[in-house]
């Protein structure tokens, strides 16, 4: 039990951390809090996927230590750099995230033009009051 | 309504839990995740790209179609942005 404790407790904090942003997600009625959520929601995830790279022991950041000059010759030991895949992957996903921040901080903006309030159940009041 | 959204976190973060017994351990250089194509972007960027940096050689070289679809969200994010926020003038500034 301890042995799996320690060798996947990466992935259950990204769960923790992952399901602390989808609760902000449902239960908070203000919706920047709601926002707030999904961008811990989009951390937990670039963070699984980070920790995915990731190689113990003799191991550095997947930067060569030579130009392209000379050094073709040497051979190079895979399980010396750290998997630069996720690395890349994350980049783009880091990039999206922050477009969608950006529209959906956008949007908030006008709602609260419309409504002057950014609580979801005042909204909701003010859409039955109208329909009424 | 509180109890119940915290019940079905829960349940979903149990799951979640109960999945990571198939992952692969933190920091196994076996783990499936490192012995597809990642060796091989290892061993081939210097010399298909002569770029030391691995991860900017597989961004923009390897995976270029990828960072061009990528320019593209953020330019969609950015005219969206501009179309929603724009002042409108024959809206009379109630928005």
């Amino acid at each position: 039990m301890l042995e799996l404790l320690l060798s996947k407790y990466n992935y259950w904090l990204y769960v923790i951390l992952m399901m602390i942003g989808l609760y902000a997600m449902l239960a908070k009625r203000n919706l920047v809090k709601k926002l707030i959520g999904m961008n811990i929601f989009q951390t937990a995830v670039i963070l699984f996927y980070v920790s995915i790279g990731v190689k113990t022991g003799d191991v550095t950041v997947p930067i060569l230590p030579y130009g392209h000059h000379h050094g073709h010759e040497q051979a190079i030991n895979v399980a010396h750099y750290l998997n630069p895949l996720p690395h890349v992957l994350m980049l783009t996903a880091i990039v999206v995230s922050i477009a969608t921040a950006g529209v959906a901080l956008a949007v908030l903006i006008l709602i609260y033009r419309r409504y002057r309030t950014l609580e979801e159940d005042e909204i909701l009041k003010i859409n039955q009051e109208a329909g009424t | 309504m509180k109890t119940f959204i915290l019940a079905l976190i829960i349940i979903a973060g149990s799951m979640l839990i109960y999945g990571t017994q198939d992952m692969p351990n933190w920091g196994d250089p076996q783990s499936p995740a490192s012995v597809h194509v990642s060796p091989y972007y290892i061993k081939r960027s210097i010399i298909d790209t002569e770029t030391p940096n691995i991860v900017s050689s597989v961004l923009a070289d390897y995976r270029g179609y990828d960072t061009m679809g990528e320019t593209t969200v953020i330019f969609t994010a950015a005219i969206v942005c501009f179309l929603l926020l724009r002042r409108r003038d024959e809206d009379e500034g109630d928005r």
